[in-house]
This record gives structure tokens, sequence and C-alpha cells, in this order.
């Protein structure tokens, strides 16, 4: 028992980190009305900064040269842009720079990130429906990533930062009598927390600054007729809660490796919904008490009672979640939703006309490819549509539903977990397998149809909270879900099998007789003609699918909800059930995307399933479009790995998948902004119909048409 | 339009505080109110009255920002108001109370005023007295959640906050929405005090019109998003039978003009 | 003659007080009723309870023989007691044909299946219905357009012929002439009568005191959630407690005393009900 007491209260140490990005995910709230999905991004890239400062003195801005030192640009000779400030020389192990000094540089730059975030992301979307912002939140979360990766490589950090946050540094032992030892860090982070929460709170409460905040907050007409501005407001909020992100990254810094504290968000989300969004208090409290019983939590695992199946590492994951569905459950409807003066159209998604012939095409040009494409062409064509498929279930879901959930991608993995534990019968498949697999030894097609039908089903689960709350909050929940659901029920060696938290071997599928793998041993390459042949196939049979589902009934249903769901209700439309339906198929959808990938590779990755990928694949496959077949399309040709970038890759020698995504992350906001999310796909087909429309018209009508461009360009300019 | 005064439209000259000049405006590119024209004088009182629906509350937004204009033009105190930035308009020294109020319910009392101050410390600290000696009720309620005040005093309120700022121009919006005649009687005369005192000019929107053509100078009643008749309060006060006319939906034919 | 709808003692509770006041209200079948009041009075809180997106904390409505308090939204809209709302709430990336066509066709499960490999066929009786609800609002030319390519005017009657493509018993109109100017607000009130000569009911709310009065059969005026009288057109022109309540004149002021309290609570616990 004391044990477990001594867990709950060593739990303040993570809980103090929760509670830091918790209240400045509140600051940013308050200010902007913008739920952050990449506040601790924003607290990685800067303990990143902090460290890199102090062991090489450079400091690296947050953007990356787009002209790299390879390929043909470089013999542009253009200057490039600086990424890399030398500010200390001579740093040595010995004699690192000033600690101060360091630490204040590196609030600075959060600051600047602060700045950015609002001059580049959330004031262009401001007038922006809940998905757009929703979309760049998300984009700053992917690119501030993707930027350590590639300043940084993502690699482990040793800095001590601050002496006495040091955890090697005397732990207390026998902490008010119950016995077992605590790091002294933790009660240092604690206290930190605290007088975050005292200082943001005080501002809060007693300067002008902060009680316009407050009052913008609440009614943002009230506070512009008052003259206050709102946008500048938000900059302000914005700049305030990157320092205090900062903060919480560097004092973090010996405990956390920089790359997971991006990672910590999803604990500062529920610490900022405990909070209901507004308390700064309330979120400090809320992160101690998530970080208080996940400690506890893991306690109770090691226990010899406890069932093997549930692992400490997931219920540490799940307590986020936990709370962040205790709390809409509860206070969901009270939560305050801001109320903007434009809420903003949605994107357009528009019926294919021409399903058929689209498909056939599609299938056509897929074919040639793969049957041009040799060697490693053949698996950067399969890696291509298999992207495109799982990009057909967020087409279904976010474009024609208009639910952002972003765990989509971890069904895949489920999916593809519990296919190979179904197939698996405790031989080894490869002389190079690392690992065995035991498990029920099913055919190939009925484990293929159990692990969608288990997909499917978690999909409506997932679908359940979506009946209650709608937008970002389920985004919020969704997020969280990710987390834990990738620790609960993926790496989790009783349940899914042993290569689970090692490289997961997968059996070779047979469909009727024929082995439909993309291993080929020949080669010992992904690049087996009859798996691009068989998933083509299935690819072009679900497009025809969502396409027919848009022009048919439940298409006009799932675009009236997603435009209005209290009209939906009036026009006799059962919005739970088309919910629940749509998150089915689209789980569906996206288990046939992980079980393809299972079919393709040797083996899968313990990260390949990650939040990463899934923001990654989102990003492109709204950079596409998300309401269309064609977007998809589109999308799945730009991924890191797919046809475009590895094309571009012959040019530029290498391209750095952490480079490809930064470049998404920004073409997934410039999209947001200037397409509305209607992606290139829509831009292109619009650029083509007017072109179209152009060259039909007869000459003389081209004349009188340059008449009258006169008046025309008058009126655009009025 | 039906104009039964000679001399009121005489007045649109260089002093005006408020310009509207065939103004149309609406929501989602769609125009709510057509070509408005209404000007607001030095120390004048206007009232702008209508059944609902007929575009008052548009023309109000409009003129503080809020409201993109479609077509036409708003000028308050001789600057082109900005229909991107309300808080720029505002800050010309243009206060509007608007129809919901907009006051913060988590913020006590004193916060509500204390945001609506403008200018040097000691212009601040007159605004700030002057605004609580007219709203005297106000006085015993600094630490009270605006969220927990009655109607009337959330009303009150809403007047104290636009009254600090010194305001040159004030529109007021339904002040009488759900309030007792017998408050809407004390409120009404402080715009016509404000008006005499600071010379600020006052547009008032308002559902009691008895009430509110008893403070104002002129008056303009629009109906269907258009303005019907304009005249002198005293003589509209004669013409019961075309306001009866206008809100009730009956035709406005030539001879009853 | 019977009721299509009755509400007997209807009371909608905002933050302890009534946004509704024991409303007693009958639309008979086969007539065309009205409901009138100022700003504020609780006609949409009355609409929004009897269609279920507001919860009532006392009395009950019949609609067709059958008490539906227990029923969702769709299911009410479903047994054919179909509203319009006040605000335009289209949908906005359908076409108008769509509009209609979503409220016009019933879902089965398996329709996502026969959706998915486009077999699902059209209904002949469907289709016609739609065609003559587009037809009756004279939007036949722009049936392929996006809503808002439309004018507002012709919007809000696009919200209406979604309505009437839901076959509705009772069709309850919560403002459609609000926005409108005069020349369409007279339009669409000389097709309002048409209706009943399609099996429907009809049930109006609006503030235009000109269009409700021309085109009912029997008129309502709420005022403080309260029935304050109600009669033929004729009788409620002459009315003095109308006149009060629109214009604020001394009549109406017990009645206006009463309601201040409610409506200051009301705004505190941020409900605006019309």
């Amino acid at each position: 028992m004391s044990a477990f007491l001594v867990a709950l209260i060593a739990g303040i140490g993570a809980g103090a980190l929760y509670a830091m990005l918790g209240s400045g995910i509140v600051v940013a709230f308050r200010g902007s009305g913008v739920i952050n999905f990449g506040h601790g991004a924003v607290a990685g890239y800067t303990a990143y900064s902090f460290d890199e400062l102090r062991e090489s003195g450079s400091l690296y801005l947050p953007w990356f040269d787009p002209i790299p030192e390879f390929g043909f640009l470089q013999t542009l000779r253009i200057n490039n842009l600086p990424v890399r400030i030398d500010i200390f020389d001579n740093v040595t192990l010995a004699e690192k720079p000033n600690l101060a000094i360091t630490f204040i540089i590196c609030l600075l730059m959060s600051a600047f990130l602060g700045l950015l975030m609002h001059f580049l992301v959330f004031r262009p979307l401001r007038n922006s429906p809940t998905l757009g912002k929703v979309i760049g939140s998300i984009g700053v979360f992917l690119y501030l990533s993707s930027m350590c990766a590639v300043h940084f490589g993502g690699q482990n950090r040793y800095d001590e930062g601050f002496t006495g946050f040091n955890s090697t540094s005397g732990a207390v032992k026998n902490f008010l009598g119950l016995g077992g030892t605590i790091p002294r860090s933790n009660f240092w982070l604690f206290g930190a927390a605290i007088v975050m929460c005292v200082a943001v709170w005080a501002l809060y409460r007693y300067s002008r600054f902060g009680i316009a905040t407050r009052a913008a907050d609440e009614n943002e007409k009230g506070a512009a007729l008052l003259g206050y501005s709102p946008q500048f407001l938000a900059g302000a909020n914005w700049v305030l809660a990157s320092v205090t992100a900062g903060v919480a990254g560097i004092l973090f810094l010996h405990k956390t490796q920089p790359a997971q504290i991006a990672l910590f968000v999803v604990g500062g989300l529920g610490a900022a919904l405990f909070g209901n969004l507004t308390s700064i208090p309330g979120a400090t409290m809320g992160g101690l008490i998530i970080g208080m019983i996940a400690s506890g939590g893991v306690e109770l695992t090691t226990n010899s009672w406890w069932p093997e199946i549930i692992p400490g590492d997931g219920v540490r994951n799940f307590m986020p979640l936990l709370i962040i569905i205790l709390v809409l459950y509860f206070r969901g409807d009270k939560l305050p939703i801001r109320g903007s003066i434009s809420i903003g159209r949605q994107p357009r998604a528009p019926t294919s006309t021409n399903v058929i012939i689209g498909a056939i095409a599609a299938l056509g040009i897929g074919l040639l490819l793969s049957n041009i494409f040799v060697s490693k062409w053949e698996a950067v064509l399969t890696t291509t549509i298999i992207a495109i498929v799982f990009m057909y279930s967020l087409t279904v879901l976010i474009g024609f539903l208009g639910q952002i959930s972003l765990v989509q991608w971890t069904i895949s993995g489920l999916a593809a977990y519990v296919m190979i534990r179904l197939m698996a019968d405790g031989t080894k498949i490869r002389e190079t397998d690392f690992v065995t697999n035991t498990g029920w030894g099913w055919p190939t097609v009925l484990a293929f149809i159990a692990a969608i039908a288990v997909a499917v089903i978690f999909g409506l689960l997932v679908g359940l909270p979506a009946l209650r709350i709608r937008g970002v909050q389920l985004a919020v929940v969704t997020i969280a879900a990710v987390i834990a659901v990738e620790s609960l029920l993926l790496r989790n060696p009783p349940l899914m099998g042993d290569g689970s938290v090692s490289v997961n071997p997968t059996p070779s599928p047979n469909w009727f007789g024929q082995y439909v793998g993309g291993f080929n041993p020949n080669t010992a390459r992904t690049d087996y003609w009859k798996f691009s042949l068989f998933i083509i196939i299935i690819a072009g049979l679900i497009g025809v699918g969502v396409a027919n589902l848009r022009r048919g009934q439940i298409g006009r249903r799932f675009l009236a909800i997603r435009a209005n769901e209290r009209a939906a209700a009036a026009a006799g439309i059962n919005v739970a059930n088309m919910k629940l339906l749509g998150f089915g198929i689209s789980s569906g959808i996206a288990a046939i995307a992980g079980c393809m990938l299972a079919y393709k590779l040797p083996g899968l990755q313990t990260d390949q399933f990650e939040i990463f990928g899934g923001l990654a694949l989102l990003a492109f496959a709204y950079l596409g479009g998300i309401t269309t077949v064609w977007g998809a399309i589109v999308g799945g040709c730009l991924i890191a790995g797919g046809l475009l970038p590895e094309f571009l890759g012959v040019h530029f020698e290498s391209v750095d998948t952490g480079l490809i995504n930064a470049v998404g992350a920004i073409g997934l906001v410039v999209n947001a902004k200037v397409t509305n999310g209607e992606g290139v796909a829509l831009l292109q087909t619009d650029l083509a119909k007017n072109t179209l429309a152009a060259l039909r018209r007869e000459p003389d009508e081209t004349e009188e048409a340059e008449e009258n461009s006169n008046n025309d360009t008058e009126e655009v300019t009025a | 339009m039906t104009d039964i005064t000679t001399e009121s439209s005489s007045s649109a000259n260089g002093t005006n505080l408020v310009e509207v000049k065939n103004l149309s405006a609406g929501y989602a590119g769609v125009a709510v109110i057509r070509g408005v024209n209404i000007h607001v004088g030095k120390g004048e009182v206007v009232a702008l009255l209508g059944p609902n629906g007929a575009g008052k509350t548009t023309t109000l937004l409009t003129t503080s920002g809020l409201l993109k204009a479609l077509e036409g033009s708003v000028t308050v105190l001789g600057e082109p108001s900005n229909f991107s930035a309300p808080h720029k308009t505002a800050r010309l020294g243009l206060a509007h109370v608007p129809e919901d109020r907009s006051l913060f319910f988590g913020l006590t009392v004193q916060e509500n005023l204390r945001l609506g101050l403008r200018g040097k410390r000691s212009e601040q600290a007159a605004g700030y007295e002057s605004a609580l000696d007219l709203l005297p009720a106000l006085r015993p309620l600094m630490n009270r959640r605006a969220g927990l005040l009655s109607g009337g005093e959330q009303q009150m309120l809403a007047m104290a906050r636009a009254l600090v700022s010194n305001p040159k121009v004030l529109l007021v919006d339904e002040m009488s929405l759900g309030l007792a005649p017998i408050i809407v009687e004390r409120l009404l005369p402080i715009v016509r005090n404000i008006a005499n005192e600071t010379g600020a000019g006052v547009l008032i929107v308002e559902q009691h019109v008895h009430l509110a053509l008893e403070v104002a100078d002129r008056a303009y009643v629009m109906s269907h998003g258009e303005i019907v008749l304009e005249g002198a309060a005293e003589e509209l006060k004669q013409r019961q039978d075309l306001l009866e006319a206008s809100y009730l939906g009956g035709e406005l034919d030539e001879e009853t003009v | 003659m019977t009721n299509i709808l009755e509400t007997n003692d209807l009371t909608v509770t905002f933050g302890g007080l009534n946004a509704c006041d024991h409303v007693d209200l009958a639309v008979p079948t086969g007539k065309f009723v009205g409901l009138i009041g100022p700003n504020g009075a609780g006609k949409t809180t009355f609409i929004d309870a009897i269609t279920g997106y507001v919860p009532t904390s006392d009395g009950n409505a019949v609609f067709d023989g059958n008490d539906i308090g227990e029923l969702k939204p769709h299911e009410r809209a479903q047994s054919g007691l179909v509203r319009t709302f006040q605000s335009l709430e289209l949908f906005e990336d359908l076409t108008v044909r769509d509009n209609l066509l979503v409220a016009a066709y019933p879902t089965r499960w398996y329709t996502f299946i026969a959706d998915m490999f486009h077999l699902s066929r059209q209904d002949k009786e469907i289709e016609e219905r739609v065609n003559w609800a587009l037809n009756i609002m004279g939007l036949n030319d722009v049936s392929d357009s996006m809503p808002t390519d439309l004018s507002h005017g012709r919007r809000k009657l696009v919200g209406v012929a979604r309505a009437l493509a839901a076959k509705p018993k009772l069709i309850l109109l919560d403002e459609p002439a609000a926005g409108l100017d005069t020349a369409e607000s007279q339009t669409l009130g000389g097709h309002l009568r048409e209706f009943l000569n399609h099996d429907m009911s009809v049930f109006l709310i609006d503030h235009d005191m000109g269009l409700v009065l021309s085109v009912c059969d029997f008129i309502y005026v709420l005022d403080f959630g309260k029935i304050i009288a109600s009669g033929t057109p004729t009788e409620i022109r002459e009315s003095a407690a109308v006149k009060a309540a629109y214009l604020g004149e001394e009549a109406g002021e017990i009645q206006v005393q009463e309601g201040e309290r409610m409506r200051s609570q009301q705004h505190e616990s941020g409900e605006d009900n019309d």
C-alpha cells in the first residue's frame, strides 16, 4: 500500500510537465480559441535548442534550407536561407555556455515560435471552419516534430539542464515515513509548475492585458467594441503560451528525451480540459492528477495479481484519455465554444460523375506503372497505393461526414496486428526473422476478414463519443486514443505476440492458392508483382465504392450531417446511426490498408503505426484533397516514400522523411488557408474545367470577353 | 421614404458625427438593409424605430464596423468606419451598446468598467466618476460578477461601460429589451443627459416607441430593410397612424401622408 | 374536427424560469394557424419544444393522436411533423435538389451497400414529390445550383421546399419571411395557402404581422412565453393587447413587468430563445 502511495506522490514529477503544458494550452486557447496540438512540439523544439546550444554553441532556426547542398538546384548559386547561428565559440564538455544566458536565448526562441504560429498559421486561419483550425495545429505539431528530426536528428540528449533538477542528485528517501525513494527533481518540478501557475493566474487576474484577454475570450465582439484588437490579444497570448511551453521543455530535458516531449501534449490536453480550457489552476491541478494516477497505475501493474495482458506503459498512457473522456462526458456541453463572427465554409465535396471511366483509367495507369516499374519502383508504387487506400478512409470520415478522427491509422495498425496474430502458427517464416510469433494459424482470407471485423468494432467504439461531442473535442479524444491504444493494444506481447514489441514478422498471405505478399524471396525486396496487381485491384474497388457512396443517398446524408446536424435531424436523418455507419465504413477501409501494409512488408516495425505517421498521412490526404477520391489519389502520391518525393529524390539524391513531412505540414497550412481544404485535386479539376471552357468558347465570344474585361477588373477591385 | 418634416433633413452638413450614406449591408453577402441614409449631429439624440427584423440592429452593427457594408459608406467622426477592425472605430471615440449587451459575465463589474477606460489617467478617472454618478446603483455592486446581476443592472453596467470612455458617439441597441418600463424610464433620460452635457451624438434603437420619442430629437422608422419614415420626434408623436401602419404591416399609401 | 397538433400546458424552463409558460394551443387538421409575438416572446422555443430540440419541463404535445414526448427530433420528422428554421440551416454542400432528396428518401440499414455498388433505385413517387416541392417554391431553374449561389430569399424558399419534400402532415414554418423584402414575402404568402391542398396543415410563426394576418385561419399571440390572445385575423388586428405587446404602450405594462425578471435570468444563463 505504501509503495502505491509513494508512486502516487512521485507522479507529481510527470504531472508537473502535464500541468505546465496544460496551462500553456489554456493560455493559447483563451487568446485565440484554438486548441494547439502542437504545444508539446514547441516545448520539444525549445528543449532540443537548449541542449544543442549547451553542447555545440549553435542555435538552429525553426526552418530548413530550401536549397539543398546537393542536386541541380545548387548550381543556381542563390544565397541560402540561414539556418544555423553559432552563438558560443569553443564549447567543450568542461566549459559549457552560461546556463542563464542559454535559458534566455531559448525562451526568446520559443517566443519567436509563438509569433510565427500566430502570424503564419492561426491568424490566417481565424475565419476557417473548425476542421481548418485543427488541421493548422496538427500542421504545427508535424512541422516542429519534423524540424526536430531534421535539425537534431531526433536523437537522445544528455544535458543535465539545471543542477538540482538533475534526477540523479540525491533522491528523497523515506518521504513522510512511507519508505521508498522519490527523485528530488520531482519536487523541484512540482514547485516550478506551481510557480508558473501562480504567475500566469496573477497576470490574468490583475493586469489589464489579462482582463482584456479574459474579456475577449468570453465575448470577442464586446472586446472589439471597447477598442481591444482580438488579433493583438491572440498574438500576445501565443507568445506567452509558447514561452511557458519552452520553460516546461527545458526543465524536463533531463527526465524525458526531447523527441518524446511533443507526445506529452496529450497529457497537457487532458490537463487543459480538466481546467475547462479556461482555468490555469484547474489545468495545473488536472495535470498533477493525471501524473499521479498514471504513476500509481503503473505501480499497480507490478503486483503479481495484475493481469499480464494489460501492460504498465499502456496504463500510463491510458490515463490522459481517461481524464479527457470523463471531463467531456460530464462537462462536454459546458465547455466554451468560441463564438466567432464568421464560422467559414466547409470544403466542397463534389460528386464524381465519371466513376467507371475514372476507375478504368486509374486501374490502367496503375497496371501500366506496375508493368514498367521494377525493383525499388515497384515498392514505391505499392507504398503509394496503400497510402491511397488509407486516405479513402479519411475521405469518408473527415471529408464526407466531417468527423475529425486522428486515430484511423492506429486502427489500421490494430487490424494488421490482429491479422498477424490470427495467421501466425509459431513457425519461423523467413530466415531473417528475429522473432517467431505464436498464433491461431487461421487461413489468410479468414484472418483478413476477422481483422477488419475487429477494426470496425473498435471504430464504432471510437465513434460512440462522436455522438455527444464534435469538432475539435473529437480530435482531442482521438489523439489521446492514439497514444493509449498504441501502448495498450499494439505493443502488448501477451495480446499481440512477441513480435509486437520488436519487428513483427508477417506470415505469407495466400489468396485462393496464390501468394500475394509484397516480399519477394528471390530478391529479398518488397517488389513482388502479384502483390502490385492484387493491391491495385483492391484500391480500384474501394475507390469506386467510395465514389459511389458519395453520389448515393448515404453520401448525401453524410454531407447533410457535416453541414448541419440540427437541420439533418429535422430532415428525418438519424444522425447517431449515420455517424456510426461512417466510423464503421472508414475503419473497415483503414483496416484493409493496414493489412495490405502487413502483406507488403516482411515485418512491421514498432513505430510503423505511431502518431507521426498517422498525422503525416492526414496532412497529405488534406493536401491532396480530403473531400474527393481524386484527392486521396493525389495525396497518396505526395507522401514520403510515395511516387512524387521518390521521383524528386532521383534529382536530390536523398530526401529526408522529416523534410518531406515538414514540407507537407507547410502545404497543409497553406492549403487550409488557400483552398479551404479542398486540396490540390479540386484546384486541378477547377483549372481543367476553366481551361476547357475557355477553349470551347467561340472566337467572336473571346473578343467580346476582351472588350468586357475592363469592366470585369473594375468589379473585382471594387 | 416618407419624410413628414421639412427642416429635419436640412441638418446634414459638415458637423455630423455619424454619416451613413446609401448603406446596404447584411449577412453572407445578402443585403438585409438597403439604401439607408442616417446622420447624427453633435449633441443630438436620434431614435431608430421599426418592427422586428426591419434591419435596425444591422444598421448599428455596420456603423460600428462589426459588419461589412455591401454598398455605400459610413463615416464616424470624419473617418471612414473600418469594416474589418471595429476596435479602431471604438478608439476613435465611438461606444456601442449592442443588443446582447456583450457584457463579460465572468468578469466583475469593476473589471468590466476598467476595460472601458480610455485616454489619460485624469480623463479615465473623470469618465469613471461621472458614469457612476449617472448610474449610482452600480456602486455597491463593484465586486460582483456581471453574470450575477439582474437584467436591469446588466443594462446599467453596459451603459456605464460605454460612458466611462467619454464617447463622442454613442450607439445604444434595444436598451429596453426585457426590461420593465420603469427601468427604461430611468435609463433613457441618461442618454439625453449625455448628449446635452458632453455634446456627444447618440443613436438609439428602441422598442418602446413612445418612450424613445420622449427623449429623441429626431427619429427614423425602418421597415423591411429600408427607411420608410423620418422626422422630428415631436411631429412623429402626433402621427400615431403612420407609426402603427409601419409596425403592423399595413401599407403606407400616399393618402395617409 | 380533429386536431393534428395539440399542446397542453406545454412549459419550457431555462434557468428556473419559463420561456414557454403553460401553452395550450391546437392546430386543427387541414387548417392554417399562426403564432405571432415580439422578439424574445418564446415563439421559436415553442417550435423547438414540439420538435424535440429543447426538453419540456411540463405539459405534453399530441401529434396525430400520439403523445410525442419521448420521440427524438428525427423520429418526429419521420412521423410527419416537419419544421423549417428561422436561420437558413441548409445543407450548403449539396445542390438544391439534393437538399430535398435528403429529406425525401427513407434510409434502410442496407442502403450503404446498395450505394457502394451504385444499385439504389429511384422511387417514382418520391421524385414526383420533390419536383412538386421545387415547383411550388419556384426553384425549378436552380435545382442543380448550390444554395450559396442563390439570393437570401430563394434560400429561405429552399428551406421550405426541403420541409415539403419530407411529406409532412404538419409543416412548422419558423419565420419564413424574415429577411425577405416586401415583394418576396408577398410572393411567399401567395403560395402558402396552396400547401393546404396537399394533405397537410400549416403552422406559421412570423413577426411580419401583414403576412400572418393575410394567410392564417386562426392566430395565437405569444408574449413572455404566455398566450395573451387568440382569434381570427380580424379579432387580432383590433386587439389592444397585441398593440401593447408590439408598440410597448401602457396597456402592456403589467405583462412586461412580469416578464422582466424572467428575461434577465435568461440572459444570465446565456439562453437566447428568439
